[in-house]
Order: C-alpha cells, then sequence, then structure tokens
C-alpha cells in the first residue's frame, strides 16, 4: 500500500510541480502590479558586465518572484496561512482589528521626528518670519487601533509631545477630533467626509471660518476602491466607497499643478478609474500645487506644507483663504522653497502625519 | 542560487531533471558536472576558477597518492593535498582573522587581504581532504575519470551546504548508478519537507531573530524568546537544508548519508553530537581525533585531542572569537561528561542540561562578537537590569507562539511515530504523505513568491 501511495501519489506531485513550471515559463510578463501598486522586474539585460558581477542573477530572481503566474493568489495562500493558520498577528506588518487593515507603526524614531522638526523650524526661520505658523499631526489610525487591540504601537504622546515643541509655531491638536472608523478600512488614509471635526480644530486655531457642514455633498465613487493595505496585506478584505465632498464653493476653485502647468478641479476624476482612487483628491503626489478660491470673502493665504493626508482636508479650509499653496517637501527640495514661493506673511500649516514624521527621511 | 528560491525550483532545476533524464546514461555525469559549475557560477562566477583549480589539484592527488609505492611518496603527496586544502581555507577563510589579530597584538596595521569567501569552500574542502586521506588509507581507489571526480566535488545537491558526504559514500555510484521511480518519488518526497522546514519554519523564526535585533524595548523575555528562537532557527535551516540535498540526491540516483537525528532530544551533549551536523562530526571524528590517538592515549594527549577538535569545530563554523569560545564549550561540556557522573541524572534533568548548554552556544554562536554574545548571555539571566518582561515580548511571544510550538514539537520524532503510528493502523492515511507533500510545495512557493525573508545561515560556511 505504502508502495502504491508514493508511486501515485508523488506522480501527482511532481505534475502539479511541472505544471507551475511551464506556466512560470510560458507566463507573459506583467507591467505593474495594481494590487501592490508597483512596477513589477522585467527579464534583465544579458550582459558580460551583469553576468560577471551577478546583477543578472540578482534581477532574474526578482523576475521571477514579481511574474510568478498567479502571483496574487499565491501571495493570498501565503497571508491566509501566516495569519490564520500560523497565528501570526501580522503579515507584513499589516494587521486585521475592528474590521480596518493597519500598520504596524513601531517603534517610535525620535531621532526621525526631531530632524522634521528641525527642518520645519528652519523653513520658519528663513522664510516665515512674518507670518502666523501652526503645526499639526495627524494620527495614523494605529493610534485609535494598535494599543487597545494588542498591537505594537509607537509612543505617539511622545511625538506629539516634540512636535507641539516646535519654536515659532502655534501646536493644533487633531487626536480627539478623530476616531478608528474616521479612516479608510484598506487604505492609510482618512475619509475626507469625516474631517468636519479636524478641519473646524484647524480653522479655529487659524480664525478662519469652519466649513459648514450643511452645505456639503457626500459623493460616492461607483468604482470600489481598494486601498494601500489591501494590496500589502493580501488578505481577504471588502474594498472601501471612496466618497469626495460637494460645495457650491469647491466647484468654483481651480488647482493650478506647478508640474504640468495645468488647472484642474478640487477633484481629479480621472483617478477614479486608476490604480488609486485616493488620487481624486487633488491629484495625488504633486509637489507644488495652489488652490485658487474665485468666492473667497477674504484676501488671507495659506501655505500648507503637507503629504498626502493634506489633500482630503485642504478642501475644507479654503473657505477661508484666497488661495492655498500645498507643498510637498518629499518630491520639493526645501533649499528650493524661494525659488517657486513668494513669501509675504500668508498663514502658514505645517500638516503632517506620524507616519511621514517617524519616518522623515523622505522630506527633503 | 538557493534551493529554496524561485529560481532553482521553477528554473535550474526542472531543466536539469529533464535533461537528465533524457540524455545518456554515459553522458550523465559530465552533464551533473556542466550543471553543478552553472549552480556554483550562479552565485559565485569568480570563484568557479578556484573549484576547478580544486577539482584538478585533488584529481592528481588521488593518482599520485595511488600511482605511488613507497610509503613516504605516498605521504609527501597526501601532505601535499592536505596543505593545499588548508592554504585554500587559510587564504580565503582565515586570513584575515589571523591578520586582524595579529594587528592587535603586536599594533602593526598589516593590510588585510578581504576576499570574500568562497560559497561553500569549507563543505567541497573537508570532502576533496576526505578523499585525499581515503586514498592514502587504501579504502577507495583514485578516480581516474576526470569527470567523474569533478562530479563528486561539484555535485550541486550537497555543494554550498553538505552534508559532507565522502568520496567513499558515493563512489560506487559514480560509475552506475540505477534511476528508478521510487528514488525520484522518495527524493522529491525529502527535498519538499527540507523546503518546508526551511521556507515555513526558518525563515518565519530567522525573521524574529532579527526583529529582536531591531526592537530597542529589551527585556528578559525578549532575550529568551530570541535564544529559543533563534536555536529553532538554525535547526530548521539547515537540517531543512540538508534534507533538500539528501532529497536531491537521491532523484539523481545517490544516496548521501544523513546529517541530523532529531539533535534536540538529546540527553548529552555527547550525544548531542552525534545528532547534529553527523557528518562534520564524523569527519573530524575520523580524519582528526582518531589520527592523532583519539582516547586510547593518556589523559594529558586526550584532553590535547578533544580541544583541538572543538577548536577546529568552532573555527571551522567561522573565522572569530565567538566561535572559537562556541567550540570550546562543547569541548568543556564533553570532558564534564566524561569525568562527571552526568548519566546518573534523570533523563529530565539531562534534557533541560543539553537544551539549556545548546541555546546558550547558540546565542554565542549568532552573536556578531564576543561582547555581543556576553550580553545577549547576560540578558537572559537578568544581568542587564532589564524588566523582566516588555510590550514587544508580549506581542512577538503571542505572533509567533504557535510557530515556536510547531517548532518545538517538530524538532522531536513525535509527529513522525504518530503519523506512522496511525498509517500502520488505517493505511489509507498513507495518502496524507504526497497530500502533505503538494501542500508543502505550493505553501512553501506562496511564501517564496510574496518575496519573504529568505536567507541561509549556512552560507558563510
Amino acid at each position: 500500500m505504502e508502495k502504491v501511495t508514493w508511486k501515485y501519489g508523488m506522480a501527482a506531485v511532481l505534475t502539479v510541480w511541472l505544471v507551475l513550471v511551464l506556466a512560470a515559463w510560458l507566463h507573459e510578463p506583467n507591467a505593474i502590479s495594481l494590487q501592490e501598486r508597483r512596477p513589477l522586474a522585467q527579464f534583465p539585460e544579458i550582459t558580460a558586465e551583469n553576468l560577471q558581477n551577478g546583477r543578472f542573477m540578482e534581477d532574474f530572481e526578482s523576475y521571477t518572484l514579481d511574474q510568478f503566474p498567479a502571483r496574487s493568489l499565491f501571495r493570498q495562500i501565503k497571508a491566509l496561512t501566516h495569519y490564520y493558520v500560523l497565528g501570526q498577528r501580522d503579515n507584513n506588518g499589516i494587521y486585521l482589528t475592528q474590521g480596518q487593515a493597519a500598520k504596524l507603526e513601531y517603534p517610535l524614531k525620535e531621532d526621525a521626528v526631531f530632524r522634521a522638526r528641525r527642518l520645519f523650524e528652519q523653513i520658519r526661520q528663513k522664510h516665515l518670519q512674518d507670518s502666523r505658523v501652526f503645526v499639526s499631526v495627524v494620527p495614523d489610525k494605529g493610534y485609535y487601533l494598535a494599543e487597545e487591540n494588542g498591537y505594537l504601537a509607537m509612543d505617539y504622546d511622545r511625538l506629539f509631545e516634540i512636535m507641539s515643541g516646535m519654536e515659532g509655531a502655534v501646536y493644533v491638536p487633531l487626536t480627539d477630533c478623530l476616531t478608528g472608523t474616521d479612516y479608510y478600512r484598506t487604505d492609510t488614509h482618512w475619509r475626507q467626509e469625516r474631517l468636519f471635526a479636524a478641519s473646524e480644530r484647524l480653522c479655529n486655531s487659524m480664525n478662519i471660518p469652519a466649513p459648514n457642514q450643511g452645505e456639503y455633498r457626500p459623493t460616492a465613487a461607483t468604482e470600489p476602491f481598494y486601498g494601500v493595505y489591501y494590496g500589502q496585506a493580501a488578505l481577504p478584505m471588502e474594498p472601501d466607497v471612496l466618497y469626495t465632498l460637494e460645495s457650491d464653493i469647491l466647484e468654483q476653485c481651480t488647482v493650478y499643478n506647478y508640474e504640468t502647468n495645468t488647472t484642474l478641479g478640487i477633484y481629479d476624476r480621472s483617478k477614479l478609474t486608476g490604480s488609486d482612487l485616493y488620487e481624486v483628491f487633488l491629484s495625488g503626489s504633486v509637489s507644488l500645487l495652489r488652490i485658487d478660491n474665485p468666492n473667497a470673502q477674504t484676501d488671507r493665504e495659506l501655505i500648507l506644507f503637507r503629504d498626502s493626508f493634506g489633500s482630503a482636508i485642504a478642501p475644507l479650509l479654503v473657505q477661508g483663504y484666497r488661495s492655498i499653496t500645498l507643498v510637498d517637501i518629499r518630491y520639493l527640495s526645501s533649499a528650493m522653497l524661494d525659488r517657486f514661493i513668494d513669501f509675504y506673511g500668508q498663514d502658514v500649516l505645517f500638516l503632517y502625519s506620524t507616519i511621514v514624521l517617524n519616518n522623515s527621511e523622505t522630506l527633503r | 542560487m538557493l534551493f529554496s528560491g524561485i529560481p532553482f525550483l521553477y528554473y535550474f532545476l526542472p531543466c536539469v531533471l529533464i535533461l537528465y533524464f533524457l540524455i545518456p546514461k554515459n553522458l550523465k555525469n559530465g552533464f551533473l558536472l556542466l550543471s553543478s559549475l552553472v549552480f556554483y557560477a550562479w552565485g559565485e562566477p569568480r570563484y568557479v576558477i578556484l573549484m576547478v583549480a580544486a577539482i584538478l589539484l585533488f584529481y592528481g592527488f588521488g593518482l599520485a597518492i595511488g600511482a605511488s609505492t613507497k610509503t613516504w611518496l605516498r605521504k609527501l603527496w597526501l601532505t601535499g593535498a592536505v596543505v593545499t586544502g588548508c592554504v585554500m581555507l587559510g587564504v580565503f577563510k582565515y586570513a584575515d582573522f589571523a591578520l586582524d589579530n595579529w594587528n592587535r597584538l603586536t599594533g602593526m596595521s598589516v593590510p588585510l587581504l578581504r576576499l570574500a569567501l568562497p560559497i561553500g569552500i569549507s563543505f567541497y574542502t573537508f570532502q576533496c581532504i576526505s578523499y585525499a586521506v581515503d586514498v592514502y588509507r587504501k579504502d577507495v581507489r583514485p578516480q581516474r575519470n576526470l569527470i567523474h571526480f569533478g562530479t563528486y566535488v561539484a555535485l550541486f545537491p550537497q555543494l554550498i551546504a553538505g552534508p559532507i558526504v565522502r568520496y567513499v559514500d558515493v563512489a560506487a555510484e559514480l560509475n552506475d548508478r540505477q534511476m528508478k521511480w521510487e528514488n525520484v518519488a522518495r527524493g522529491l518526497g525529502l527535498f519538499l519537507l527540507g523546503l518546508g522546514k526551511k521556507v515555513l519554519l526558518a525563515n518565519p523564526l530567522g525573521e524574529l531573530t532579527s526583529v529582536f535585533r531591531q526592537t530597542g524595548e529589551q527585556s528578559v523575555l525578549f532575550y529568551w524568546l530570541y535564544a529559543v528562537a533563534f536555536m529553532l532557527h538554525i535547526y530548521f535551516d539547515f537540517a531543512g537544508y540538508s534534507e533538500m540535498a539528501i532529497g536531491l540526491g537521491r532523484i539523481f540516483g545517490f544516496r548521501f548519508p544523513r546529517n541530523f537525528d532529531y539533535p534536540y532530544i538529546s540527553r548529552s551533549i555527547t550525544e548531542f553530537w552525534r545528532r547534529w551536523h553527523m557528518t562534520l562530526g564524523g569527519w573530524f571524528r575520523d580524519y582528526v581525533y582518531i589520527p592523532l590517538g583519539g582516547n586510547r592515549v593518556g589523559k594529558v594527549k586526550w584532553l590535547r585531542n578533544i580541544l583541538a577538535v572543538w577548536l577546529l569545530t568552532g573555527l571551522w563554523h567561522g573565522a572569530a572569537w565567538n566561535f572559537v569560545v562556541w567550540g570550546l564549550l562543547f569541548a568543556a561540556c564533553l570532558l564534564i561528561e566524561k569525568w562527571l557522573p552526568v548519566q546518573k541524572l534523570p533523563d529530565f534533568v539531562r534534557h533541560i542540561y543539553v537544551l539549556l548548554i545548546v541555546c546558550i552556544s547558540f546565542v554565542i554562536f549568532n552573536a556578531r562578537d564576543l561582547s555581543q554574545a556576553g550580553q545577549d548571555i547576560a540578558g537572559m539571566f537578568g544581568g542587564l537590569g532589564l524588566p523582566l518582561i516588555s510590550t514587544p515580548a508580549v506581542y512577538y511571544l503571542r505572533s509567533y507562539g504557535i510557530l515556536l510550538l510547531v517548532g518545538i514539537v517538530g524538532a522531536t520524532p513525535l509527529p513522525y511515530k504518530l503519523f506512522h503510528r496511525c498509517a500502520n493502523r488505517w493505511p489509507v492515511l498513507g495518502w496524507l504523505l504526497p497530500v502533505g507533500a503538494l501542500m508543502l510545495l505550493l505553501v512553501s512557493t506562496a511564501y517564496l513568491v510574496d518575496g519573504s525573508f529568505n536567507p541561509f545561515l549556512y552560507f558563510r560556511f
């Protein structure tokens, strides 16, 4: 019996393996992974130099991993085994709790946070002597979910304490204006339609009129929103529904993109059919933008130093300003700011997420 | 190229297997040699020359020893072979260690060679030396066919991480081996079992040891978690890789010796070393310890023999002082076991003693240097003034709890015995083996495709 089992059983195993081998050899390479939101490695160039220095071998390994047939399915098998069979608390640093996917943000890197604060202080000293300067921190969703569900969390209080010590700036706390459900379940970002309390806090601190919730109409995107954690975790999750807020003021606003010299509306609806629906807010990752509000009752202007969280909340600050200039110093060096922006006493808000502050090497 | 990598599993191995079974019998060794050189060149393009040189030199030494009739001449050729092997290891593995210590001792600044360690040099050099010694002792006849000898030295299944296969083990199979489906099936099963151990157990446990080093909030519990995780990691890493090698060998018609036999169930360090890296222990026993006189000498010489073997065992694993201390720790334990009535202790106590010593030894083994080893051991025993537990320690204990449990049970023969007892009673359960093998293939592939952490510890030897 045992011999028969081996004979036929292992023949079946060998067959499955050979089928996978053939599939790997014949698989048509994909250019990008929509789920992981990244370009996939392509077959490396064969040159004598690449072969000699081992580069070809390294790149070929990346190619075979990225282009493996049914890669998404295999990633899901791994995630399910890792998470549910072996009982690991997270997969690739992503965990599921209270219906939300969140990333382990641990530990606090104080050096990185101090670096970010020093960078902001240098910008203030160099350009913003005549400005009212505010600083605020967007807590990532781990602030609300991690500790109470037994996951590792950075020392958020210490991070807020460091940032509140920024010289010459008024610190605006936001943690009590948000909850864990104010974020997309499958994504790192916060939901625009849930930001009225946070934007009110900012507006009050900056002494501008707060948005009137009754004037805004949430509009659901027709495409499902698979956030960044959906792809990273590879665990089965229902997609989110992405909402944008519409209002008469926002409809009149224009957004000038300095990178492309183009003018669009607040929402770039072409992104609603792309891989990352969140890019609908101010066209996603752009180093320098300006929102113009033609119906402004004031001449006040705002410069918003921000990361991607700023894209969703900026439209809720626009009622208090004639224009808002959005600067992302991850993509535009702070040393070159005066080549693109005239500083003449505008209000300034540094609004960054805990994730970026804790990994501030991305700030330039 | 790692066995536990997509390029090997889905490109190299299938190509080699398909061609190997298609070509005529008389070309099989040549093809295996060529494949092995390609396999080696994939990871070390430059050092293929070194490997080819080793093959040619030791092939020549073997012929010269075999052809010499005078004892002094045979000894001369043997000395040449041993010196050549030692020089290869000395230059590529130990020169910088020696020069660095020389510079520290004398205050001089002799420049280091800074040569990259050729992959698997410790394994194939030992195989070459053992071949020369076996020919000298007339245990085997010298191999006259260069292709056959080259295949023995470079055979890719055991090239980079053993087991250390002696020529005598495979001499007959190099000349004539049977291609049987049963061998392929058994070999494939063993290969997949090893793959599962490496990818599903060793790699995640290795991740835990890396996380420990990156985490600032240490505690006594975290140090122990690290130590136990590393102890299991190194076992499944190396034993898994050895099983893959033995399985591959079997597919090609070779019978490689077993390398691990549940070492963590040992009740003495002596027994542990009969079960851990058995081919290395056997090599040192037969080519160093016994030639030095073994235990059939006076106490002083016997002590010298023990210390020499364990100093060399430590150094074989790496050119650093922590490996020397690691080897000497085992020497000390073996001496204690000879002199004190350790065997009279209850089994339970002896198990604990072995696990504790082995656990501490691997903490020393995995340390960057002796200072870190001391700090790690102090941390385990509360010597650093750390809290007993910390949040990360509890988190990772909960996260890796099942994996640690699977690892602990899997390091004993319990699952094997239990399965066979059940399969004897209900033969239909025998089908679980190929089903399990298939699951291991698919899940291991899934882990690899996800681009998980996949280093191999024994690469550096």
